[in-house]
C-alpha cells in the first residue's frame, strides 16, 4: 500500500518546518517549584510534572489520529532549565540561525523566558552545581574540550531509559501504577525512617500517574471539544475515536492496537515532559505491541493498512519532537536527533525467533515516512529468516542508514558480561545509538566522550595542545628524545590515564548532583523494581545498576598513527621523530613527501595486523583503565566505541597527526576505520573491526561503512549484504550501519537542499536528514570510504 | 617446498563469478590474444612489474633502490628489468607495483581461508580465473584437490581452450564451470583472439562428460559466456548460432551474455602497452537484452550473476 493522504501531509509538515522552541512546559515547571520549596526533591519534581500535566496546552493538529504535543507547536523543542540554563542564556538569540539544528524563537519568547524563568534557576541547577564543585584541573582538561567532555550529563536531561512496556506500563495502565503505589504506602510506617523514605517515593508515583491521567483527560475533552466544531464528517467520527480513547488511555490499559499506539505515544511524552531526555527508548516494539496487532486481526477489528497508517502517525510523532540542546552538543548529535530507540526482531527469551508481523510494518513505515525518528534498530540472529534479513537490507539500500543491524549474540554476551540474568540479557534493546540495553535497567550510556587521539597528542606535545600550546594535560618529555615503541605507548597511557581519572571524578560529581537535585520519578514509574523497591532510579532502585559509559573517539587516528611512528622511525629508520613532530607542528606544509610515506603505512581497515593488533592494545587498554574504576553506586564503570558524530568537534581541537591526518580534519568514531584509509575491500574491513574484542565494551561498539549503491540494488547483493552481517557478527562485531547514496546525489541536494528535505542519510549510529546537516558534516559523509567493489 | 605459480591478483569480495561471495584468483598465462582483452598482464607466465604513472609522485625511491639502474619511466626499457620487486617495496603510492607474482600454493590457501565465514554464510567459495586457470594445470590440480578437501564451493572461468584431460580432475571438481564462446566464425576467431575455435567448441562438447565426484551422474553446473563486443560478435546471427551449438552439444547449460567495458586500459598503460580500439564499444541494454531474447529463443536458459 502507498503512503495515505493523511500520513502524506503530516510528512511533508514534518519535513519543511523548522522546530519551533516552547517555553510552556518550562514555566509551569518553573510555577511550581517556586510552589513547592522546602519539599523533598523528588517530590518537588513529581509535583511539578503533574502542573505541567495540568497546565500544558492541549492539541490536537490537523490530520492526526495520535495525539499529544509537547506545546504549542507541532515540532516543538522545549527547555529543562533545572539541568541547565547557562548555555541557553547565552546561546538563545542564535537560534534561528546557527549552522546545526537552528529552531525557530521570537524576541517575545526570548525576552519572558530570560525574565521569568532563568531568574529562578540561578545557582539552583545541575549545570551550575557542576561547576561549582569541579576543580580547575578537571575543567581544563574536561569542560567543553573536545578531549574529555561529560557535559551531556550536567546540562541535559539524563534519558538513558528503556521503558519497561512488557511488565509494568501496558498490563497496568497508569491508573495500575497508582493503585499499586498506594498498596505499598498502606503497608509502610513514616515513623520509620525508612519507609518515611519510601512513602515520598511512592506519592511521586501518584503525582506522576495522575499528571498522566490529567494529560488523557483533557486530550480527550479536547477532542469532543472539536468534534462539536468540526463541520467534516470523517474527521468528526475520528475526533470522536480519539476522544474515546484518551478517556481510557493511559490510565487503563490499552485494549485494543490503537488504544496501544497512543498509549506508546503518551509514555513517550510524557518521558519529554518530565526530562527532554536523549535516548529515551520504546524498546522492542515488536514484541510488545504484537499481542494487540493479533487480537485485532483475528477478531476483524484492524487489518494490515490501518495498523501501518497507525504506525505511521506513531514514527511522525517521535520525529515532531525536537532535542534542545546546546551548539556545542549539537556538534557531537547533529540532526534534530534524541535517539528514540526502537528495537525490532531478534530471539525471544525462549530462544526461539521473534521476527512477526510488526517487526515487518515497523520496517516498512521507516521506509515510507522516511523519518529520523524512531532511531530504528534490528537485532539479527544466527537463523535471522531470509525474509526479515531481506527486509533489513532492503532498507538499507534505500540509503537512508536504517535500520542499525547488531548481532543478536554480542548483544547478549554484553550484558552477560555486566552480571545480568540470563533471562534478562535475551530480552535486550538498544538504547540510544548501539548500546545494548533492557528495560530493567539504570545506567548512564552515554556518560564521557574520551579522545585516544587527544592522548597522543599530549603525549608527543608535553601535555600541551597543540592548536593552542596550552598546557591542559600530565607534562611529559621532549617527544623528539623518546627512543623506543614502548617510550611512546607507555606515555600515551599515562595521558590517557589522566583522562580517565578526570572523566570518572567529572561523572561522579555529576551522580552526586543527580542523586539531590535530579530525581526521576516519571522514568522510575516506568522501572519494574523502582516500583518493588520503593526507590527512585537515582537512588538505585532499577533491577540493574550500570556504571557510566565512557565513549572513545579516534581509536583508528591513534592506532595508524602509532603504527606510522612504528614502521617509519624504529622500523625503516627512514624518518626520525624529530621529523615527524616538525611536519605535524607545520601541520604538514613542506612534509608532503614524509607524509606519502605517513599515508602509505598500514591503516587499520584492511585486516593487517601489524596495525590492527595496536589498535586493540589500545582498546583493550581502554578497557581495563576505565572498568578498574567505580561509581557513586559501587558500580563499574563501562567502556564502548559508540561516536555519534562526535568525530567532528573532537578532530576540532587537534592538530596534526602522524598518520597523515591535517589539523582540525574530524577523526573517527566508535570501531570504524579512518575515513578513506580502509582501501582494501569491505570484507576487510569488517575483519579489522571484529579483532576489537565487542563483547567486553559492554556500552556498544560502532562501526560505520559506506556501500555502493549498485552493491545493494539487486535482491541478490542484498543477500550477499545479508552473508556479511552474519559474518561480521560471527566474528563477534556487534553493530554495522551502512549509507548506500552515491556521492552524486549528495552533492546535488547540498546545492539542491529544496528538492532534498526529506533525504536521510546514515550519520552515526543514527540518521538525519541531510539538508539538517552543516555543510562540514555533510563534506564529511560524502569522504566516507565507499567500497565499490563487491 | 609445495606447488608454486604465477598469480595476477587474489581478489576476495568478487560477487559476479558464480553464488554468493567469493575469492577469485587470477591465474598467469593465457593462450589467447583477444585484441579487447582487461587483464593483459596475464598474457605469459613471469614475474611482472607495472608502473601506473597517474598514481606515481616522481620521488624517486624506485630508482634509488633498483638493482638494474632502471629509471621512474621503466617503460622504456622494460626489457631490463628482471622482476625483483624492490622497487614495490618501497613505493609508497603503490604506482609501482607487482602485476604478476610467483606464489607459494599454500600462501594461496592460508589467504583463502582468511573468508571462510564469508563463503559459508553466503553460499559462496573460490573462483579460478585469468589470464587462464588451466595453464597451470599442477597447480591446479594442486589446490583445487586441497579446496575440494576443506568443503568450499569452486568455480572455474576459462577461455575453453586447454588439453582437456590435462585437467579433467580439477574440472571434476567444480561445482560450476563458466567458458567462453567468443565467436562462431573459425575466421573471425583466430583474427580477434589469435586462435581458431575448433578446439573451444570440442572442449564445450567435452564438458559433458565430466562426472562430479559427490554427484553421481552429473557433472559440474555449466555457463557458456559470451563477451558481447559490438562490431565483432554481437550479430543476431552470430548469437543464434552460438545458441544453437550449445544447445546442441550441452543442452543442459546456460549462458551468460557479459557487455564489453574498457577498465582494463589502465593496465595497459601499466605496462608500457599501446592499446588503441575505438572500434570496440559496449551494447547498450536493448541490445543485451534483445541477444538474451535471441538466445532463450533457441532452449538455453540466462544466467546472471549480477
Amino acid at each position: 500500500m502507498a503512503i495515505t493522504q493523511r500520513v502524506e501531509k503530516i510528512r511533508q509538515n514534518y519535513v519543511n518546518t523548522k522546530p519551533h522552541i516552547s517555553y510552556e512546559r518550562a514555566w509551569s515547571w518553573t510555577k511550581s517549584f517556586q510552589r513547592t520549596e522546602g519539599l523533598p526533591h523528588l517530590i518537588r519534581t513529581a509535583q511539578a510534572f503533574y502542573d505541567t500535566c495540568c497546565e500544558l496546552s492541549v492539541n490536537i493538529w490537523e490530520g492526526e489520529l495520535i495525539v499529544g504535543t509537547s506545546g504549542e507547536y507541532r515540532k516543538c523543542a522545549i527547555l529543562t532549565p533545572e539541568f541547565g540554563w547557562l548555555w541557553i542564556n547565552d546561546e538563545i538569540d542564535t537560534f534561528p540561525e546557527r549552522g546545526q539544528d537552528p529552531y525557530d524563537v521570537t524576541p517575545e519568547q526570548t525576552e519572558f523566558i530570560r525574565k521569568n524563568i532563568f531568574p529562578y534557576w540561578k545557582g539552583k541547577s545541575v549545570e551550575e552545581a557542576f561547576l561549582a564543585r569541579t576543580s580547575e584541573a578537571t575543567k581544563k582538561i574536561g569542560v567543553d574540550t573536545g578531549f574529555l567532555d561529560t557535559d551531556s550529563k550536567w546540562r541535559n536531561g539524563i534519558g538513558e531509559i528503556s521503558a519497561d512496556y512488557i511488565d509494568v506500563l501496558l498490563p497496568k495502565g497508569y491508573g495500575g501504577i497508582k493503585a499499586e503505589a498506594l498498596r505499598y504506602m498502606e503497608d509502610l510506617n513514616e515513623a520509620i525512617p525508612e519507609d518515611k523514605k519510601k512513602i515520598e517515593f511512592y506519592k511521586s508515583m501518584v503525582l506522576i500517574a495522575d499528571g498522566m491521567i490529567t494529560l488523557g483527560r483533557r486530550y480527550s475533552e479536547k477532542a469532543t471539544e472539536m468534534a462539536l466544531n468540526e463541520p467534516d464528517k470523517t474527521r468528526r467520527a475520528e475526533l470522536e475515536e480519539i476522544s474515546r480513547v484518551c478517556a481510557r488511555i493511559p490510565e487503563k490499559a490499552p485494549e485494543s492496537f490503537r488504544e496501544a499506539i497512543q498509549f506508546v505515544w503518551f509514555v513517550q511524552l510524557g518521558g519529554i515532559i518530565a526530562e527532554n531526555p536523549l535516548a529515551w527508548n520504546p524498546g522492542r516494539f515488536d514484541q510488545y505491541m504484537y499481542p494487540y496487532y493479533k487480537k485485532d486481526l483475528e477478531a476483524g477489528l484492524i487489518d494490515r493498512d490501518t495498523a501501518l497508517e497507525l504506525i505511521e502517525c506513531l514514527w511522525l510523532k517521535y520525529s515532531e519532537w525536537a532535542w534542545t540542546i546546546s551548539k556545542n552538543t549539537a556538534s557531537f548529535f547533529a540532526g534534530y536527533t534524541n535517539f528514540e530507540n526502537l528495537t525490532i526482531g531478534g530471539t525471544k527469551v525462549d530462544g526461539s525467533d521473534a521476527t512477526n508481523d510488526i517487526s515487518y510494518l515497523a520496517i516498512q513505515a521507516t521506509r515510507e515516512c522516511m523519518t529520523h525518528q524512531p532511531t530504528l534498530s534490528c537485532r539479527i540472529h544466527p537463523d535471522c529468516p531470509p525474509d526479515f534479513m531481506e527486509a533489513v537490507t532492503e532498507l538499507v539500500s534505500t540509503g537512508c542508514g536504517f535500520p542499525a543491524i547488531h548481532g543478536d549474540r554480542t548483544g547478549y554476551q554484553m550484558l552477560s558480561n555486566l552480571g545480568y540474568d540470563p533471562r534478562d540479557a535475551r530480552d535486550w534493546n538498544n538504547c540510544g545509538c548501539v548500546v545494548p540495553h533492557s528495560r530493567k535497567t539504570f545506567e548512564w550510556t552515554s556518560a564521557a566522550s574520551i579522545s585516544f587521539a587527544a592522548a597522543l597528542e599530549f603525549a608527543l606535545n608535553e601535555g600541551r595542545s597543540r592548536l593552542s600550546g596550552e598546557q591542559v594535560s600530565l607534562p611529559e618529555k621532549d617527544p623528539r628524545t623518546f627512543t623506543s615503541m614502548e617510550e611512546i605507548i607507555e606515555a600515551w597511557k599515562k595521558q590517557f590515564r589522566y583522562l580517565v581519572k578526570h572523566g570518572v571524578i567529572s561523572l561522579v560529581t555529576a551522580q552526586e548532583i543527580h542523586r539531590e537535585i535530579g530525581h526521576r520519578p516519571f522514568m522510575s514509574a516506568c522501572n519494574e523494581y523502582c516500583m518493588k523497591n520503593g526507590k527512585d532510579l537515582v537512588d538505585g532502585g532499577a533491577k540493574y545498576n550500570i556504571g557510566p559509559v565512557f565513549t572513545g573517539v579516534g581509536l583508528s587516528v591513534t592506532a595508524n598513527s602509532l603504527a606510522v611512528i612504528k614502521k617509519l622511525v624504529f622500523e625503516e629508520k627512514s624518518a626520525t621523530l624529530a621529523d615527524i613532530i616538525d611536519a605535524i607542528d607545520n601541520n604538514w606544509e613542506g612534509y608532503e613527501e614524509l607524509r606519502a610515506k605517513a599515508l602509505a603505512c598500514p591503516k587499520y581497515g584492511n585486516d593487517d595486523d601489524y596495525v590492527d593488533s595496536i589498535a586493540r592494545d589500545l582498546a583493550d587498554f581502554f578497557y581495563g583503565e576505565v572498568t578498574g574504576y567505580d561509581d557513586l553506586y559501587g558500580n563499574h564503570f563501562v567502556t564502548a566505541f559508540m561516536g555519534i558524530s562526535n568525530y567532528l568537534p573532537t578532530g576540532k581541537v587537534l592538530g596534526a597527526t602522524p598518520e597523515g591526518r591535517h589539523a582540525m580534519d574530524p577523526i573517527n568514531e566508535g570501531v570504524s576505520p579512518y575515513t578513506g584509509s580502509d582501501t582494501s575491500t569491505c570484507l576487510a574491513a569488517l575483519r579489522s573491526a571484529a579483532k576489537m574484542n565487542h563483547d567486553i565494551h559492554s556500552g556498544g561498539t560502532l562501526l560505520n561503512l559506506r556501500l555502493n549503491h549498485d552493491l545493494v540494488a539487486t535482491k541478490r547483493g542484498r543477500a550477499n549484504l545479508g552473508a556479511m552481517l552474519q559474518s561480521y557478527f560471527a566474528l563477534g562485531g556487534f553493530h554495522v550501519q551502512f549509507n548506500t547514496i552515491s556521492n552524486e546525489v549528495l552533492k546535488d541536494a547540498q546545492a539542491h537542499p529544496d528538492k532534498y528535505r526529506s533525504l536521510l542519510v546514515r550519520v552515526a549510529g543514527y540518521s538525519a536528514q541531510f539538508t539538517n546537516l552543516s555543510k562540514e558534516m555533510q563534506d564529511s559523509i560524502m569522504a566516507r570510504n565507499a567500497h565499490g567493489e563487491f | 617446498m609445495g606447488v608454486l605459480g604465477y598469480i595476477m591478483q587474489m581478489q576476495p569480495f568478487s560477487v559476479n563469478d558464480g553464488e554468493g561471495i567469493r575469492t577469485t584468483i587470477f591465474m598467469a598465462g593465457c593462450p589467447l590474444r583477444c585484441k579487447w582483452c582487461s587483464n593483459p598482464e596475464g598474457f605469459s607466465q613471469r614475474e611482472i612489474i607495472g608502473w601506473y604513472q597517474r598514481k606515481c609522485i616522481g620521488c624517486g625511491d624506485c630508482v634509488r633502490v633498483c638493482p638494474q639502474g632502471i629509471g621512474i619511466n621503466m617503460n622504456i626499457e622494460r626489457d631490463r628489468c628482471i622482476s625483483c620487486g624492490k622497487c614495490t617495496e618501497v613505493c609508497s603510492q603503490n604506482a609501482r607495483t607487482r602485476m604478476v607474482t610467483y606464489m607459494d600454493a599454500d600462501d594461496i590457501l592460508s589467504d583463502i581461508h582468511k573468508h571462510r565465514l564469508f563463503y559459508a554464510y553466503s553460499g559462496g567459495g573460490i573462483t579460478f580465473s585469468g589470464g587462464e586457470a588451466t595453464s597451470q594445470p599442477e597447480l591446479l590440480d594442486y589446490l583445487t584437490s586441497e579446496i575440494y578437501d576443506m568443503g568450499y564451493s569452486m568455480d572455474i572461468e576459462t577461455s575453453g581452450y586447454f588439453d582437456f584431460e590435462s585437467v579433467r580432475p580439477s574440472l571434476e571438481r567444480m561445482d560450476l564451470i563458466f567458458m567462453d564462446l567468443k565467436h562462431m566464425d573459425p575466421e573471425k576467431h583466430r583474427y580477434y583472439t589469435g586462435v581458431p575455435n575448433d578446439r573451444i567448441l570440442e572442449n564445450i562438447k567435452n564438458l559433458g562428460t565430466l562426472r562430479s565426484i559427490d554427484r553421481p551422474g552429473h557433472g559440474p553446473d555449466i555457463v557458456i559466456r559470451i563477451p558481447v563486443i559490438c562490431g565483432v560478435n554481437d550479430s543476431e546471427d552470430n548469437i543464434r548460432q552460438s545458441a544453437a551449438y550449445v544447445h546442441k552439444v550441452l543442452p543442459e547449460a546456460r549462458m551468460e551474455l557479459l557487455p564489453y567495458h574498457s577498465f582494463g586500459m589502465i593496465k595497459y598503460e601499466a605496462l608500457g602497452i599501446p592499446y588503441d580500439h575505438p572500434e570496440f564499444s559496449a551494447p547498450d541494454k536493448e541490445r543485451m537484452d534483445h541477444l538474451k531474447d535471441v538466445i532463450m529463443s533457441e532452449g538455453i536458459l540466462i544466467a546472471d550473476y549480477r
